[in-house]
């Protein structure tokens, strides 16, 4: 899960990581903390990098102004991402910027220490020799070690302070189930100031898997659960949902990831407008349809749906259950009346065909027909009002 | 780090396999449809202490005591996402060489921790969020649908479980079946990466050409580009990447499928493939049809 940098100073605060005092602005104007005293900075909510090449970094004088600000940030995309909403955060002058991340190195199943004494811009840019590289095993004393290490690679004045933070951000890695924490720029401060460094912004990136241990987290997602919809579905619902398109015309109710994303792909090159990515996990259903009384309750947010196909390719799951679970989550949400089109591969094939024929939705084994099937279903005048419940 | 010992599979109708958790739903289901594959299942393991035999497959209290019984060396973990560190760790001290973990939802820091045991034991781990591997008409550990599984000439590495059961499906419907089909699975940090498979691949006698099942995320298939050149692997490989348009920031289903800025995107992925003189095709059936051509069929 991809935090806004709002809920991730939250988050890093909790392990000792000094950041600038700060408030959530929601698109809705309500506030969420404390409004500093300005001069301000008004920080668009994306979860997305580049923003501030984007104009989503503005400065305001005092809080009147910051709210103007945010009110414009929120009302339109930035760099095509919705805006959830603000961090307004006290100015800060005279720091010295500097880069300090924590990755977990997938190839290497380490934490990898990168450090810099170029803060501030894209590290992805910045010049090989300017970053400073070391690894550790997952542990806080080890991740902190290495920091220790990359920070006498450093200029003399940003070592003390990047050590320390390293400290801190360590313990925040391990503490909560992280795969990523990036300060950049991490500011140092001169000499007299209470605070010896601060983290300026951060990028945080958890770990879905480990919700269920994580109670501090999972409260976040329950109590923003419009910020984190992704991440709020899947841990209610247990399965994944992403709507790709707004405007899509064909939602997909869909089991497996890979096999979801190339759906949506495959339809896009033909020309096609899918509304959202679905893995349902049909395997995990257990006999009760709630999950896909769910997945088709979303799925009339979809002002413009005017099919669905299915697509199960199944390998544990026996699709003669599967169908009868469908036709009864159907029933349950009726209002959701599009034509169905289904492909269907697997055990029990034969026996989803006998339940769906008898509803009338068109049942294929061929992917490249279910598509021909959705095609015709688009082009067919329709008499229903898409999408809308009847 | 603890270097990694390079990856080794021996699996055929004889090697004695063990399920850990036979006794849950799937566990009882799989052992079953595994054995009807060809898989010699020898055992299964269950924390129950009034577990019965499933179907003829005599249950043991723990992996050492299954062992010792009947010579497993490969292991097939039907156990909760939580359960799953804790069962490999039993699983190496009892000696398993060969570990498929299918489950999904391993949280990625006991992945770490679970490479680094299987590394230090050097054993091979296949997983997690897997349907596990297979060589068609010898075994299978795992979930792979029968339908889409046929003896053949292609080696197919996979990231997701359902897009190559669709790409093995319109294989065999194409006439060309598997002569190993390895789900390293949908998770960051697993056990084997498609870069871990190129030396293997590379002298895999029976393995003519290679179609890898990727999809965005991660850095595999960069890596899997490099290890083409240093593992002098020459056999043609051909390639699908699931999510060239799906939205950044948000994980796609797998906890592997999260871009940020340019890193795991399909572009980046294209490029370094393509670099490395793989063919990166738009759709399942163009792949199939360049596997036939590399083959001259």
């Amino acid at each position: 899960m991809f935090l806004f940098e709002h809920d991730a100073k939250s988050l890093l605060q909790a392990f000792g990581v000094a950041v600038p005092l700060g408030c959530w602005v929601g698109a809705d104007g309500a506030l969420e903390g404390v409004m500093p005293a300005g001069p301000l900075i008004v920080k668009a909510q994306v979860a997305a990098g580049g923003r501030g090449k984007a104009g989503g970094i503005r400065p305001a004088a005092d809080a009147v102004a910051a709210l103007e600000v945010a009110r414009v940030l929120t009302a339109a995309p930035l760099a095509g991402h919705a805006v959830a909403g603000c961090r307004v955060e006290q100015a800060i002058a005279g720091a010295t910027e500097v880069y300090l991340s924590l990755t977990l190195d997938a190839s290497r199943a380490q934490v990898q220490v990168l450090a810099s004494d170029h803060g501030g811009v894209d590290i992805e840019s910045a010049a090989p020799d300017a970053l400073v590289r070391e690894w550790a095993p997952i542990n806080a004393a080890a991740i902190a070690a290495a920091v220790g290490r990359a920070a006498q690679r450093l200029s003399p004045a940003s070592r003390e302070a990047v050590a320390d933070a390293g400290e801190r951000l360590a313990a925040a890695f391990v503490g909560l189930d992280a795969q990523m924490v990036e300060i950049n720029p991490l500011f140092v401060l001169p000499a007299g100031e209470p605070a010896r460094w601060l983290a300026a912004d951060a990028k945080l990136i958890t770990d879905d898997n480990a919700l269920y241990r994580q109670p501090v987290l999972c409260r976040l997602v329950e109590r923003a659960a419009t910020r984190y919809p992704e991440a709020a579905r899947k841990w209610r619902h247990g399965c994944d949902y992403v709507v790709v398109d707004p405007t899509g015309e064909i939602a997909l109710l869909t089991t497996g990831a890979g096999l979801s994303m190339m759906l949506i792909d495959e339809l896009r090159a033909q020309g096609l407008h899918p509304y959202n990515f679905l893995d349902v996990r049909t395997g995990g259903l257990r006999g009760d349809p709630q999950r896909l009384v769910d997945v088709l309750g979303w799925m009339r947010d979809g002002t413009q749906v005017r099919v669905l196909l299915v697509n199960i390719f199944a390998g544990i799951t026996h699709l003669g259950e599967f169908a009868r679970l469908l036709v009864q989550a159907m029933d349950t949400v009726p209002a959701f009346s599009v034509p169905v089109v289904a492909r269907l591969a697997g055990p029990g094939f034969d026996e989803a065909v006998e339940v769906l024929g008898a509803r009338g939705f068109k049942v294929e084994t061929d992917l490249a027909r279910a598509i021909d099937a959705v095609r015709h279903e688009l082009a067919s005048p329709d008499v229903r009002v898409p999408g809308v419940l009847q | 780090m603890i270097p990694r010992p390079p990856f080794a599979l021996s699996v055929d109708r004889h090697t004695p396999v063990l399920v850990q958790g036979i006794t849950g739903r799937a566990g009882q289901r799989h052992a079953c449809m595994m054995r009807d594959a060809g898989t010699s299942i020898v055992a299964g393991v269950s924390a129950r202490a009034d577990a019965r035999p499933v179907d003829g497959i005599p249950v043991f209290v723990d992996c050492a005591s299954a062992v010792a019984a009947t010579g497993a060396v490969a292991s097939v973990l039907l156990v909760g996402a939580a359960q799953v560190l804790p069962a490999v760790s039993e699983a190496l001290a009892a000696g398993i060489r060969l570990l498929v973990t299918p489950t999904e939802g391993v949280p990625v820091h006991d992945a770490v921790e679970i490479r680094n045991r299987v590394d230090a034991a050097g054993a091979t781990w296949i997983g997690a969020s897997t349907p596990g591997m297979a060589i068609p008409g010898e075994a299978k550990l795992g979930f792979l649908p029968d339908v889409s599984l046929a003896p053949g000439p292609i080696a197919m590495a996979s990231k997701s479980g359902t897009l190559s059961y669709e790409a093995g499906f319109r294989l065999v419907q194409a006439g060309l079946g598997q002569s190993a089909w390895i789900g390293v699975g949908g998770d960051p940090v697993k056990g084997t990466r498609f870069a871990d498979l190129a030396p293997w691949l590379a002298r895999h006698g029976r393995t003519e050409a290679i179609l890898l099942v990727g999809e965005i995320g991660g850095n595999e298939e960069e890596d899997f580009a490099q290890a083409i050149a240093t593992s002098g692997l020459d056999k043609p490989v051909v390639a699908i990447i699931a999510g060239r348009t799906a939205p950044g920031g948000v994980s796609m289903g797998h906890a592997g499928a999260l871009t940020w800025g340019s890193f795991g995107t399909w572009e980046a992925k294209r490029a370094a493939l393509a670099d490395a003189g793989v063919n990166v095709c738009a759709t399942i059936d163009e792949a199939v049809q360049a596997l036939a051509r590399s083959l001259g069929r």
